[in-house]
C-alpha cells in the first residue's frame, strides 16, 4: 500500500494492462475489467434476445437483466426511481435529447459555461441558430474556476435551462454544482448537468446536488462504449417530449397516431444495446467494490503527485491545486507543440495521454491557444506510473 | 512538411497492400497540398512522425534526442535529397533494366538489385574497366563472315576461344544473329591472351579450318575444348570432315599467326582490356551481355 489504496489489487482485472504501456488517457476513455467483458460475452453466449418484445426464456433473461442494470445505476448516482434511468448511447446523445425535446421557444434563454465540451454546446448553438433561443456563456475566473458571481448575473426572466458541466474534460476542475442547481433553481429555471467526468471519478448523489437531468457516458467508467445514461427527475422526464422515436417508445399506434410509452421507454428507441448495458452493470457494482470515495482520492494523490514535481517545469491549465483538478492533468510547455508531447512520451515509454483541443475548441480558440496535452490518471494506475511519466515529461522540456 | 512528401509515396505503396496506410496517404497527400498553397499542414502527420522518432531515439539517448528535435527540419531536407537522389537513380536503374537487361547500364558488371542471381546482368570479367572510351577497329576486309555476307550491320567481335566468357557470348551471338534474319553478321577476330592454354594455337586452327571453308563451324565446336578434355583441333577438323594433312600442314605452319598477331594489334590499339568485346559500329559492348543489349544498339544502328 503506497497511498493507502493499492490500484495492484485491481489491476490485474485488466487484461489490457498486461501489456507494458501507461494509459493515462482516461478521460478519454477508460479500461475495462474482464467482468465487464465476460457479462457482455455472457449475454452474446448465453441469452441473445430482445428485450421488451418477446416472451419466451431467453427474453425474460435479457429484460430482468436491463432491469437489474437500471437498478444499479439508479443505485449508483442515487436516483429515487429506477425509472429515472433512461439508456443512451453516450452523454452527447442525452444532452441532444434534453436539448430537443425540453420544449425550447425562440425567446427562451439557456445558461453554459465556458469551458463546455462540444457536446453541450452544439446543441445549444443549432438550437439558437433554428429556433432563435437565447444562449449565455458564463465566463469563469481566471484561474479557471467556476464563476457563481458570474453565473447569477447571467439570469434572465426568459431562462429556462441551464446546462453546466460538473467535472471538466478540459482541466479537471469540478464545478459547484449544488450551487449552481440553488441558483438555477432560484430562477426558475431547470438543470441538465453533463457528468461525463464527474460520475467516473467522485461518488455521484442527483438528489443531493438537485439536477433535473444528469447525464453521463458508460465508456468512461470502465463500462462498454456506447452505452450512456440520462437521468432525469420523474416529473421533468414525464414532460419531456420524445426526441428519437420508434419501435419501443410507443405502446400503441394508427396509420394517424401513435400513443407514446411510459418514461423511461418513451425515450429509448429501436433495439438497445444489451451486451452494453449489461456490461455496464457490471461496472457499476466493480466500482462501488472499489469505493467511488477511494477513487476520488487515489486520482487525486496520482494529481498531487505529478503536480508536485512539475509544477514549475510545465504550464497547468486550471487551478494549480491538484485537489481542484481531480484526475486530470492538462499542460503546456513552453517551446514545445503539444502534438510532440504526446507523441514522443507514446514512442519513447508507451505512455499514453491526449493531445489537442479535447472537444473544447471554443475555450482554446477564445484563448487563442493550439490546445494542451493530457494526462488523466484513474484508479488503476499507479505513482510508478506517474514518476515515469515526471521523468519523461522532464526529458521531453529539455530537448 | 518534408517528411510528407517522402512519406506519400511509401505510404501510397503500402497502402496497396494495408489500409491503414491509406489514411496516412490521405494525410500526406493533405500535408503536400497544404504546402503547395503554403498553408499549414492540418493532418499532423509531419508533427507525428516527428514526435515518434523524436521518442524512439529518446530511449537511445537524450542528446541524440535533442538534436534530432532541433534539427529536424535540416534532417528531413537531408533526407529528402537523398530520397531525390535515390529515386532519380532507381528510374534510371528501371530503364537500363529494360532497355540492357542491367540496371547499371550495358557495360556495367556491378550486381543489379532487379536481377539478384545476375544471370541477366552479364557479369563478365571483373578486372575489366568497362567504363574506358574504345575506338573500333573497324570491319576487317577479305575475313570470313559469320552470317549473311551483305548484311546491313556487322558485329565485330573481339574474343578467345580460351576465354569461358566469350564461350558464354556465342549463345546470345546466335541468338541475335537469328533474330535479325541476315540484316546482321559477324566479324570474329581473336584477341589472344598469354595467359590462357591454347589461345593462340585455337585461333591458328580456326584459321586453317577457315582455308578449307568450316570456319563457322569450326569456330562454334573450338568453345567446346573448354569443357571437353577429350576433343582436340584434329578431332574436330575429323568430325567436320576437313582435310586433315592439308589442316595439320597449315596449323603446323602457323600459316595464320602474322594475321591473327594483328587483330591482337588491333584490339590492343582499340583499346581492349577483356574479352570478348563487341564493336557495333561505334558502339561497343564488353563482355557477355544479355540478348536485350544487343537488341537495343543493333535496332539503334540498323535505323
Amino acid at each position: 500500500m503506497i497511498f493507502g489504496f493499492n490500484p495492484e489489487k485491481y489491476r490485474k482485472d485488466f487484461p489490457i494492462l498486461q501489456q507494458r504501456m501507461i494509459y493515462f488517457d482516461n478521460a478519454c476513455m477508460s479500461l475495462k475489467p474482464t467482468q465487464v467483458l465476460d457479462a457482455m460475452h455472457d449475454y452474446y453466449t448465453r441469452y441473445t434476445a430482445c428485450g421488451g418484445r418477446s416472451s419466451h426464456t431467453l427474453a425474460k433473461e435479457v429484460e430482468t437483466q436491463v432491469a437489474k442494470t437500471r437498478h444499479a445505476l439508479k443505485s449508483f448516482i442515487h436516483a429515487k426511481k429506477d425509472e429515472e434511468i433512461v439508456f443512451t448511447r453516450n452523454t452527447t446523445e442525452g444532452i441532444n435529447l434534453v436539448a430537443n425535446s425540453f420544449g425550447l421557444q425562440k425567446g427562451d434563454h439557456v445558461i453554459i459555461s465556458d469551458k463546455e465540451h462540444n457536446s453541450n454546446l452544439v446543441p445549444w448553438l443549432k438550437l439558437k441558430k433554428q429556433k432563435g433561443i437565447t444562449l449565455t456563456v458564463v465566463e469563469s475566473n481566471a484561474d479557471n474556476t467556476f464563476s457563481l458571481e458570474n453565473f447569477e448575473n447571467a439570469f434572465t426572466k426568459n431562462t429556462k435551462l441551464v446546462s453546466i458541466v460538473h467535472t471538466s474534460n478540459l482541466d479537471g476542475v469540478t464545478n459547484p454544482i449544488k450551487e449552481i442547481a440553488k441558483i438555477t433553481h432560484e430562477h426558475g429555471a431547470a438543470l441538465l448537468v453533463d457528468g461525463a467526468q464527474s460520475v467516473p471519478s467522485a461518488p455521484t448523489n442527483v438528489q443531493n446536488i438537485n439536477a433535473d437531468f444528469f447525464c453521463f457516458s458508460g465508456h468512461k467508467m470502465i463500462g462498454p462504449t456506447g452505452t450512456g445514461v440520462l437521468y432525469g427527475k420523474m416529473d421533468r422526464l414525464e414532460k419531456l417530449d420524445q426526441f428519437i422515436v420508434g419501435g419501443e417508445t410507443v405502446l400503441d399506434t394508427t396509420y394517424d397516431s401513435f400513443v407514446p410509452e411510459k418514461v423511461p421507454n418513451k425515450f429509448e428507441a429501436g433495439l438497445q444495446d444489451y451486451a452494453g448495458i449489461i456490461g455496464l452493470s457490471e461496472a457499476c457494482k466493480y466500482l462501488e467494490r472499489v469505493g467511488m470515495n477511494n477513487v476520488e482520492k487515489h486520482e487525486h494523490t496520482l494529481n498531487k503527485a505529478v503536480t508536485e514535481r512539475l509544477n514549475n517545469k510545465v504550464t497547468i491549465l486550471g487551478p494549480e491545486d491538484p485537489k481542484k483538478r481531480s484526475g486530470i492533468f492538462s499542460f503546456t510547455v513552453k517551446g514545445k507543440d503539444i502534438h510532440h508531447i504526446s507523441g514522443i512520451l507514446n514512442s519513447s515509454k508507451n505512455i499514453m495521454i491526449r493531445s489537442g483541443t479535447h472537444c473544447v475548441h471554443s475555450w482554446f480558440n477564445k484563448h487563442n491557444m493550439k490546445g494542451s496535452a493530457r494526462a488523466s490518471m484513474y484508479f488503476y494506475n499507479t505513482e510508478e506510473e506517474a514518476n515515469i511519466f515526471c521523468d519523461e515529461v522532464e526529458k521531453i522540456i529539455k530537448i | 512538411m518534408v517528411l510528407c512528401l517522402l512519406a506519400l509515396p511509401v505510404f501510397a505503396i503500402l497502402s496497396i497492400f494495408s489500409i491503414k496506410y491509406k489514411k496516412l496517404t490521405a494525410d500526406a497527400l493533405e500535408c503536400l497540398f497544404k504546402t503547395i498553397q503554403l498553408r499549414k499542414c492540418e493532418s499532423g502527420l509531419d508533427d507525428r512522425i516527428k514526435a515518434d522518432i523524436t521518442g524512439k531515439v529518446l530511449k537511445l539517448s537524450p542528446r541524440l534526442a535533442q538534436f534530432f528535435y532541433n534539427y529536424y527540419k535540416i534532417i528531413s531536407w537531408i533526407i529528402m535529397i537523398l530520397f531525390i537522389w535515390s529515386m532519380f537513380t532507381s528510374i534510371i536503374g528501371v530503364y537500363n533494366y529494360v532497355q540492357y537487361g542491367n540496371c547499371n547500364g550495358p557495360q556495367s558488371n556491378e550486381f543489379c538489385i532487379f536481377d539478384p542471381t545476375g544471370q541477366n546482368s552479364g557479369v563478365s570479367e571483373t578486372e575489366i574497366d568497362t567504363h574506358k572510351e574504345l575506338t573500333s577497329p573497324g570491319v576487317e576486309e577479305n575475313r570470313t563472315i559469320i552470317g549473311n555476307p551483305d548484311a546491313e550491320l556487322t558485329i565485330i567481335e573481339f574474343g578467345c576461344y580460351s576465354c569461358s566468357y566469350t564461350k558464354k557470348a556465342q549463345a546470345v551471338i546466335d541468338e541475335v544473329l537469328a533474330y535479325y534474319q541476315g540484316r546482321v553478321n559477324l566479324q570474329y577476330r581473336t584477341f589472344v591472351l598469354p595467359s590462357y592454354t591454347n589461345s593462340l594455337e585455337s585461333a591458328l586452327a580456326a584459321a586453317c579450318a577457315d582455308e578449307q571453308g568450316q570456319f563457322e563451324a569450326y569456330h562454334k565446336r573450338l568453345f567446346d575444348m573448354q569443357t571437353d578434355t577429350t576433343l582436340t583441333f584434329t578431332s574436330i577438323a575429323e568430325e567436320l570432315n576437313l582435310d586433315i594433312p592439308a589442316f595439320e600442314q597449315c596449323f603446323a605452319e602457323q600459316r595464320y599467326k602474322e594475321m591473327i598477331e594483328d587483330d591482337t594489334l588491333a584490339a590492343i590499339y582499340a583499346g581492349i582490356e577483356g574479352t570478348p568485346t563487341f564493336f557495333i559500329n561505334d558502339q561497343v559492348i564488353v563482355g557477355p551481355k544479355p540478348f536485350k543489349t544487343f537488341q537495343t544498339i543493333i535496332d539503334e544502328e540498323l535505323q
